[in-house]
C-alpha cells in the first residue's frame, strides 16, 4: 500500500483514514463518529458537501469579522490618503501633501473621493478574505502525510475520506477500522507521518545559502557606490523629452518625413508660418515710443529699463501694490509719460466710439460699463475674496483721484502691460485701439463734474471729448 | 422517474416541474474530472490549437512592435487629434473593460443568485475577464505618453515629483478601479482554481507538472474545515466583486459623464455602461465557449442550455441598453438644451451616422433574434449574434467618443480618421487576448471541476425531491 | 442529507379568513375615507398646493410599493425562480392594489385636466411678461418643447396607458396563479413566463415615464436620465421590505405556517441588502454627476434640498436609507432573526416614505427659492422647510387603509401561498449555505 514500508520505524501514526464512495454515506459516518464521542476528526471531499459542517461540528468561521475590520481600515486609509495628499500641506515633515485647487472643487471633495475610497475598501477586504482564508486554513501546506497515500489522490476526483486524528481521546485504531467498515467505508487504512518529510533536501539548502549570498550583492554594491563620483557618461535609460525634435522659429523647417525630400511642414521650407491676418505685432514697435509705449521719445532710453522692473514688482508683490500704487505715481524713476494723444490717432467722435466699443469688450467686465470699478468679474471676485476663497485686488474706479491725475501715456501703459491683478492686453488690443480706449476713459472721466476741477493738465484730451460726445 | 433526455444535446426543454439537467451524458464525478483533465493531459493539443496559437502569437508580436513604435515616436502615430483627442485608445479601453465584466458577473452575481448553471462556464469566463482587463489596461497605459513613468499614476511618495495624483479626477479613479478589478478578479479566479489545480496535481505524472500544480494548489487536501472557510471566503469575495463589477464600469462612465460635454454628461451613464458591459461580456463568452465546447469535447458540461441562458441574458441586457438609448434621446429633447439636442442629432444623423446605425442595429435589433428558441439554441446563430453584439458595442463606444468631433467650436469640427497603427493595435489586442486564452485552455482547468461536482450533488438532491430530471442512464 | 419535504401545503389556515375580511374591509374603507377626507378638510381647502404635495408623497409611497410587487412577481416568473414560490402570492396580491391606486390617482388627474397648477407648475400656460410661462424661465423656445410633452391632455393619456398596462399585468398574473391553485396545470407557469417577457418591457417603459411624469415634472425645468432608475431602486427595495414584513406578520398571526421558512426571510433580507446598496449606488451616481459637472440648470434641484432645513432630510436619507441599513443588514445572523427583521423592514419603509417626501415636498414653493437663488442669497431661514405633520400622517393612514383593504379584498378566501405551483417543492426544500 504505502511505497515506503521498509522504514516504518521512522514513521509516526497520525490517524485512521476511511474511504467512502459517496457523500451521503460520509455524512452519516461523520454523524455516527461524532455520536461516539470523537472530536478530532476531519472529512476530505472533492467538493464542499453541504450539511457536513453540522455533522462534524465545525464552528462558523470568524473570517467575515476579520474582513469587516480590514474593510473599516480600508475606509480610513482610502479617505485619509485622499485627504492627506490633496487637502493638506506640510502636515508631516516628510512626504507633505500637495494642496491644489482644481476645477473649482473643494480641496477635500467628499463626493469625488467616494470612488477611490470604495475601491480601496474592496481591494483590502478582498485581500483579507483570500489571505485570511489561507491563514485560517494553514495553507499553503505543501507537506501533508495524506498526500503520501496513493488512494488519497482520488479525494480531488470522486472519493470521500474521513480521518480520525491520533490525538483524540477516543482514538482506537482497530475499533475505528471496524466502525468505518460498518458505516460503509470501502477501505480503511492507517496514516503515518514520514519523519523524513521534515528534512530539507540537500540541494535546497545549498540553493538557499547561495541565494542569500547573492541577495547581499546588490545592497553591498549600492553601499560601496554611496558618496562616490561617477566620471563616465551619464546613463540615459529613457529618452524622456531630452532629445525631442523641435522647430526653431525663423529657420528652415525640418523634413516631416526623413526618407523623402519633398514633405516639409510648410510649403516654403520654413519652420514657422507667416503672421495670420489680424495678428497684433509686438516685435516692430520699437520705432515710435510715444505711440507704442506712451513714453516721450526723449526719455525713452531712460524709461525702457524701468518699465519691466515695475512689471516685475507687480507680479511678485500684488499684495503690496495697493499701498505702493499711490506713491508710485510720484516716484523719481517714473517714465516721462506722454500727456497728449499721439498724432497718429485721430481725436474725433469715431475714435471715441471705437474706444467705447473696445472698452465694453475688454475693460467693462472688471471696471464696469460706467467705469466705477463695479464690473461683474470684479464683483464676484470681491465677494470671493471677502469670504477668504481667493485673493483679489479690486479693480480701480476710473474716477479715483489717482487715476484722474494720470497722464494718458500712463493709462496707455496700464492697458498695454497690465498692473496689479490686471493682466497685459498688448497681445489682444491693437495700439490704435488702446489709444481709443484711453480717449474714451478720459471722456468718461470728464463726465463727472466733481472730477473736472482736478483735471488740469491734459486739457487737450479733455477738450476733444466735448467735440466727440 | 426521469424524462428521457437526449443524452447528447437536448436539455433545453421547458418543464416547470423539473429542472433540466445541467450536466448531460450521464457524467458522474469521475466523468467530469476526466472530461476536463483530458484537455490538459492530452499529449498534444488539436492541430487547430496550434494554428490559432501561431496566429495569435504573430498578432501579439505585432502589437508589441507597434507599442515600441508608439513609445519611440510618440502618440502622434495614432489618429488622435484636435478635436477628438480621445480616439481609438479609449474606445478600445472601454470595449475591453466591458468584455471583462461578464466573468465576474457570472462568478459573483450568478453565484449569489444560486444559479447553478454558472459552474460550467465561470472558470473560462473569469479567465476571459482577466485577459480582457489586461488588454484594456494596456491602452490607457501606453496612452500616457511617457510610459516609463507610469507609476506616477499611483500615489507613491516621491521626492522627485514632490506632489500627488489628483484624487478629484475620474481618470485617477479609473486607475484605482481597473487595478482593483484586475487584482480582485485574479484572486477570485485563482482561489476558485485551487481545488482544481489540486485535482491536476493528483493526476499528473510528469515531474514538472507535479511540481507546478503542487506549488499552486497550495497543498489543498479537500478538508471539510478548509472547504468551510473556503466557501465563506468565496461568498465574501463574490459579495465584494458584485459591487466592484458595478463600480468599474460606473467609474469608466464617469470619465465621460462628469464632464460638461453635451452627449457625455448624462446621469444614466453608470447603469447604462454597466448593462452594456455585461451585454458585450456575455456575447464574448458565448463567442468563445461555443467553439471551445466543440473543439475540446465539453458538450456534456457546457450544454446547449448554458448557451441558451447566456443568450437570454444577452437579450435582456441588449434591451436595457436600447432603453438607455431611448431615454437619453428623450431627455436630450425634453431638456430643451440646444447643445444636448444637437449632440444627439449629430450622433444619429451627423458624419458618423453609419457608426450609430451599426451600433443601433447590432445592439438593439440583432439580439431580438433571441426571442426565438430555435435561434437561441442554435450554436451557429449564437456565435453570429455574439460577434454582432461585440461589433455593436465597439461602435457604441466609438459613437460616444466621436461626439467630440463636433464640439462647441464649429471652426474645429473635423472628421476623425484612424491611422494604420490604431487598427494594428486593436487587431493586435485581439491577438494578445486569444494568445492568453489558448494557453489557459491548454494548461489550466477550463471548467470549475469541484463546483460542477457540487452542482451534480445538488441535481441529485433535488431529483429526490422530484424536481430534477436525471440522466436516463445514470 | 437534509430531510426532504413533500411539495404539499399542509398547514391548516392558509387564507386571510373570509369572515374576518368581511368585517375588516368596510372598517378600513371608513378609516380611509375619514382620514383622507379629514386631511382635505383640514388643509386641502386652505392650502391646496401644500395638501396636494402631501397627498402625492403618500400616494407615491404606496404606488412604488405596488409597482415593486408587480416587478417582483414578473422577475420571479422570468427567472423561473423556485425559492420564492411561497412568498410570491403576497406580492401578487399587493400588485393587484394597482387598481385602487389608479382610483387614488384620479383626484390628481382631474385637477391637472381642469387646469389646476397647484401641484404641477407646467399645467399653467399663462405667459408671463417675457412671453412663456414663468416655470419655463420665460423662454419660449424651452416652453415650445416642454409644452409638447407636458400638457394635461397627454399627461392624462399617458396615465391611462400606465395604469392599464400595470393593472393588466398584475391581474393577469394573479388570476393565472389562482387558477393554478385549483388545476395544478403546470403550463400556467410557462404561460406566465412567456407573458412576462414582452410585458416587462412595457412595464419598465411605463415605470420610467411615470417617474418623469409624476415626480420629475414637479420641477419642469429639471431633468436627469437616471431619475427613473432611482425610483425603480426605491420600488424594489420598498416592495421587498413590504413582502418581508407582510410574511412575518401573516406567519406571526398563524395565517401562514411552515410554508415560509427562515430561508425565505434570509433571502428576502439579502435582496433588501442588495437593493439598499443599489439605491445608494444610483442615488450617489445621480448626485455625484450633477455635483461634479456643476451646471446651474441641473444643480438647482439639489440645491433646494441641501439648503435651509431641507438638508436635514438629505442627511436622514444618507444615513437612514443607506449607511445604517447597509451596516444593519450586513450580518448573516441578523438576516435570520425575525424580530430584528420586523424592526428593520418598518425602518426601511419609513425611510422610503422620507425619500418621496424629499423628492416631492421641496417643490412646494419652489418658485420662492428660485427667486432667492437668482439673487444670490443663500437660504438660511428654516421657514421654507415643510416638516411632516398631522396631515401627512392622516394621508398616510388613509392610503395605507386603502392599501390593506385592497389586500384583503383581492386575497379574499384564497390561499396566501400558491398551492400547486410546479416549483413548490423547491421553495420548501432549500437552504442557504
Amino acid at each position: 500500500m504505502n511505497n515506503e514500508v521498509d522504514n516504518r520505524e521512522q514513521k509516526k501514526l497520525v490517524g485512521v483514514l476511511g474511504q467512502f464512495d459517496d457523500a451521503h454515506t460520509l455524512v452519516h459516518a461523520c454523524e455516527a463518529l461524532r455520536d461516539s464521542g470523537v472530536k478530532k476528526m476531519d472529512a476530505y471531499t472533492p467538493y464542499p458537501v453541504h450539511g457536513i459542517e453540522k455533522a462534524i461540528g465545525i464552528p462558523r468561521t470568524i473570517l467575515p469579522w476579520i474582513v469587516l475590520s480590514i474593510a473599516a481600515g480600508g475606509l480610513c486609509i482610502g479617505l485619509g490618503m485622499q485627504w492627506y495628499t490633496n487637502a493638506t500641506t506640510q502636515l508631516l515633515p516628510f512626504w507633505s501633501g500637495y494642496e491644489f485647487r482644481i476645477s473649482g472643487k473643494p480641496m477635500f471633495s467628499l463626493p469625488a473621493n467616494i470612488p477611490v475610497t470604495f475601491e480601496v475598501i474592496v481591494l483590502s477586504s478582498a485581500f483579507a478574505s483570500f489571505f485570511g482564508m489561507l491563514v485560517l486554513n494553514g495553507l499553503p501546506k505543501l507537506a501533508n502525510p495524506l498526500h503520501r497515500i496513493p488512494r488519497f489522490k482520488r479525494v480531488t476526483n470522486d472519493k470521500f475520506f474521513l480521518m480520525v486524528d491520533v490525538g483524540d481521546d477516543k482514538f482506537d485504531a482497530s475499533q475505528l477500522r471496524n466502525n468505518f467498515s460498518d458505516w460503509g467505508a470501502t477501505d480503511v487504512e492507517e496514516v503515518f507521518q514520514d519523519q523524513t518529510d521534515w528534512k530539507l533536501p540537500a540541494f535546497l539548502k545549498t540553493f538557499a545559502v547561495l541565494a542569500l549570498v547573492l541577495m547581499l550583492v546588490p545592497p553591498a554594491l549600492i553601499f560601496r557606490a554611496r558618496g562616490m563620483t561617477y566620471t563616465g557618461t551619464r546613463l540615459h535609460v529613457v529618452p524622456d523629452m531630452d532629445w525631442q525634435v523641435k522647430f526653431k522659429t525663423q529657420t528652415e523647417g525640418p523634413l516631416a518625413n526623413n526618407n523623402t525630400t519633398t514633405e516639409f511642414f510648410f510649403q516654403d521650407i520654413r519652420a514657422q508660418f507667416d503672421d495670420l491676418p489680424g495678428t497684433v505685432s509686438r516685435s516692430d514697435q520699437s520705432g515710435d515710443s510715444e505711440f507704442f509705449k506712451g513714453i516721450r521719445t526723449g526719455s525713452d532710453l531712460h524709461s525702457s529699463h524701468t518699465t519691466p522692473a515695475v512689471l516685475a514688482s507687480n507680479q511678485e508683490e500684488t499684495a503690496q501694490e495697493e499701498t505702493t500704487a499711490t506713491t508710485e505715481a510720484t516716484a523719481a524713476d517714473e517714465p516721462d509719460w506722454v500727456t497728449t494723444i499721439p498724432s497718429q490717432v485721430k481725436v474725433d467722435r469715431d475714435t471715441v466710439l471705437r474706444g467705447q466699443r473696445q472698452y465694453n469688450i475688454y475693460c467693462a467686465v472688471c471696471h464696469g460699463y460706467s467705469g466705477e470699478g463695479n464690473g461683474l468679474a470684479n464683483n464676484r471676485a470681491v465677494a470671493l475674496s471677502t469670504s477668504g476663497e481667493s485673493a483679489w485686488t479690486e479693480a480701480k474706479s476710473l474716477y479715483d483721484p489717482t487715476v484722474i491725475d494720470q497722464p494718458v501715456g500712463r493709462i496707455y501703459d496700464t492697458i498695454t502691460n497690465g498692473r496689479s491683478t490686471m493682466g497685459p492686453y498688448a497681445t489682444r488690443i491693437k495700439p490704435e485701439d488702446r489709444w481709443a480706449i484711453v480717449l474714451y476713459v478720459k471722456a468718461l472721466q470728464k463726465t463727472r463734474k466733481t472730477a473736472v476741477s482736478k483735471t488740469t493738465e491734459d486739457n487737450s484730451a479733455g477738450d476733444k471729448k466735448d467735440s466727440g460726445k | 422517474m426521469a424524462i428521457t433526455v437526449d443524452n447528447l444535446t437536448n436539455n433545453t426543454f421547458e418543464d416547470p416541474s423539473r429542472r433540466a439537467p445541467l450536466i448531460t451524458g450521464g457524467l458522474d464525478n469521475e466523468g467530469v474530472t476526466e472530461v476536463v483533465a483530458d484537455l490538459a493531459e492530452a499529449p498534444s493539443p488539436p492541430r487547430i490549437w496550434w494554428v490559432l496559437l501561431a496566429v495569435s502569437a504573430a498578432l501579439t508580436t505585432m502589437l508589441g512592435g507597434l507599442i515600441l513604435l508608439l513609445i519611440f515616436k510618440g502618440v502622434g502615430v495614432w489618429g488622435n487629434n484636435n478635436p477628438v483627442y480621445w480616439g481609438w485608445p479609449i474606445v478600445n479601453f472601454v470595449f475591453w473593460v466591458g468584455i471583462g465584466h461578464a466573468g465576474t458577473l457570472i462568478s459573483a452575481i450568478l453565484f449569489l443568485f444560486r444559479q447553478h448553471w454558472r459552474t460550467s462556464i465561470n472558470r473560462a469566463a473569469e479567465a476571459m475577464t482577466i485577459f480582457a482587463v489586461v488588454c484594456a489596461g494596456m491602452f490607457p497605459g501606453i496612452h500616457i505618453g511617457r510610459v516609463w513613468v507610469f507609476y506616477w499614476l499611483f500615489p507613491i511618495p516621491s521626492e522627485h515629483l514632490a506632489m500627488w495624483p489628483n484624487f478629484r479626477s475620474p481618470l485617477l479613479w479609473d486607475v484605482f478601479a481597473v487595478s482593483t478589478y484586475f487584482t480582485v478578479s485574479l484572486l477570485f479566479w485563482y482561489m476558485g482554481m485551487v481545488p482544481d489545480l489540486a485535482t491536476f496535481r493528483d493526476r499528473s505524472t510528469s515531474k514538472i507538472k507535479k511540481f507546478m500544480y503542487g506549488l499552486f494548489s497550495l497543498g489543498w487536501s479537500g478538508s471539510a474545515r478548509h472547504w468551510h472557510r473556503y466557501e465563506v471566503a468565496y461568498t465574501i469575495l463574490a459579495a465584494l466583486a458584485t459591487p466592484l463589477v458595478l463600480s468599474v464600469h460606473t467609474i469608466v462612465s464617469f470619465d465621460f459623464a462628469v464632464s460638461i460635454i453635451p452627449g457625455w454628461h448624462t446621469t444614466i451613464f453608470p447603469p447604462y455602461f454597466v448593462a452594456g458591459a455585461i451585454f458585450s461580456g456575455f456575447a464574448m463568452v458565448v463567442t468563445l465557449l461555443v467553439p471551445m465546447r466543440a473543439l475540446f469535447n465539453l458538450k456534456h458540461v457546457i450544454t446547449v442550455r448554458h448557451i441558451e441562458n447566456m443568450n437570454k441574458i444577452i437579450m435582456v441586457t441588449g434591451m436595457m441598453v436600447g432603453l438607455a438609448y431611448t431615454i437619453e434621446f428623450f431627455i436630450a429633447w425634453y431638456s430643451s438644451n440646444p447643445f444636448e439636442l444637437f449632440a444627439f442629432q449629430n450622433r444619429a444623423f451627423g458624419p458618423f451616422w453609419w457608426a450609430y446605425l451599426a451600433m443601433f442595429t447590432c445592439n438593439v435589433f440583432v439580439p431580438q433574434l433571441f426571442w426565438f428558441k430555435k435561434i437561441r439554441t442554435s450554436m451557429i446563430m449564437s456565435v453570429i449574434v455574439g460577434i454582432g453584439v461585440n461589433i455593436g458595442m465597439w461602435f457604441e463606444r466609438f459613437v460616444i467618443v466621436m461626439t467630440l468631433n463636433r464640439g462647441f467650436l464649429p471652426s474645429s469640427w473635423s472628421y476623425f480618421r484612424p491611422t494604420w497603427v490604431d487598427i494594428g493595435m486593436f487587431v493586435g489586442s485581439f491577438g494578445l487576448f486569444m494568445f492568453l486564452f489558448l494557453l489557459f485552455c491548454r494548461f489550466l482547468p477550463v471548467i470549475a471541476i469541484s463546483e460542477v461536482k457540487g452542482t451534480l450533488a445538488f441535481q441529485k438532491h433535488m431529483a429526490l425531491a422530484g424536481g430534477y430530471s436525471e440522466d436516463g442512464d445514470h | 442529507m437534509a430531510h426532504i419535504r413533500k411539495a404539499e401545503i399542509t398547514s391548516p389556515i392558509t387564507t386571510l379568513g373570509g369572515e374576518s375580511t368581511s368585517r375588516v374591509v368596510p372598517a378600513l374603507l371608513v378609516v380611509a375615507a375619514a382620514c383622507i377626507g379629514g386631511a382635505f378638510a383640514w388643509q386641502g381647502l386652505s392650502n391646496r398646493a401644500l395638501f396636494l404635495h402631501s397627498y402625492l408623497v403618500s400616494y407615491m409611497f404606496f404606488l412604488t410599493i405596488t409597482l415593486g410587487c408587480i416587478f417582483f412577481v414578473m422577475i420571479q416568473h422570468l427567472t423561473k425562480a423556485g425559492w420564492s414560490v411561497t412568498v410570491r402570492r403576497v406580492a401578487e396580491v399587493f400588485g393587484c392594489g394597482i387598481f385602487p391606486m389608479a382610483l387614488l390617482f384620479l383626484p390628481i388627474l382631474v385637477l391637472v385636466l381642469t387646469g389646476d397648477s397647484s401641484l404641477y407648475p407646467w399645467v399653467n400656460t399663462t405667459p408671463a411678461a417675457s412671453g412663456a410661462p414663468e416655470w419655463a424661465v420665460g423662454d419660449e423656445r424651452i416652453f415650445d418643447i416642454k409644452a409638447t410633452f407636458l400638457t394635461p391632455f397627454w399627461f392624462g393619456i399617458r396615465s391611462v396607458i400606465y395604469f392599464t398596462v400595470w393593472t393588466f399585468i398584475a391581474f393577469r398574473l394573479y388570476s393565472w396563479s389562482v387558477k393554478q391553485d385549483e388545476t395544478g396545470d403546470k403550463n400556467i407557469s410557462l404561460k406566465s413566463q412567456s407573458f412576462c417577457a414582452p410585458l416587462m418591457l412595457a412595464f419598465v417603459l411605463c415605470l420610467a415615464f411615470a417617474a418623469f411624469d409624476m415626480e420629475m415634472s414637479l420641477a419642469p425645468m429639471w431633468f436627469s436620465t437616471m431619475f427613473p432608475v432611482y425610483i425603480f431602486a426605491g420600488c424594489v427595495l420598498s416592495s421587498l421590505a413590504t413582502i418581508l414584513l407582510t410574511c412575518l406578520l401573516l406567519q406571526k398571526t398563524g395565517r401562514i405556517t411552515d410554508e415560509i421558512t427562515i430561508e425565505h426571510y434570509h433571502d428576502l433580507a439579502k435582496l433588501c441588502f442588495a437593493f439598499i446598496f443599489f439605491w445608494g449606488y444610483i442615488a450617489f451616481s445621480q448626485f455625484m454627476l450633477i455635483w461634479y459637472a456643476n451646471i446651474p440648470e441641473e444643480t438647482f434641484w439639489y440645491r433646494f434640498r441641501f439648503e435651509g432645513g431641507w438638508v436635514v432630510f438629505s442627511l436622514v436619507l444618507l444615513f437612514g436609507h443607506l449607511f445604517i441599513p447597509f451596516l444593519g443588514m450586513m450580518a448573516r445572523t441578523v438576516r435570520r432573526n425575525k424580530t430584528y427583521l420586523l424592526f428593520a423592514t418598518i425602518f426601511l419603509l419609513a425611510m422610503h416614505w422620507v425619500d418621496h417626501f424629499w423628492i416631492v415636498m421641496p417643490q412646494w414653493k419652489a418658485s420662492v427659492y428660485e427667486g432667492y437663488f437668482s439673487h444670490g442669497e443663500p437660504i438660511t431661514s428654516s421657514q421654507y422647510v415643510v416638516w411632516p405633520g398631522f396631515v401627512d400622517l392622516l394621508l398616510f393612514v388613509g392610503m395605507g387603509a386603502v392599501f390593506l383593504a385592497s389586500f384583503c379584498v383581492v386575497s379574499g378566501n384564497r390561499s396566501l401561498v400558491p398551492l400547486k405551483d410546479p416549483r413548490l417543492h423547491e421553495a420548501l426544500n432549500y437552504d442557504n449555505p
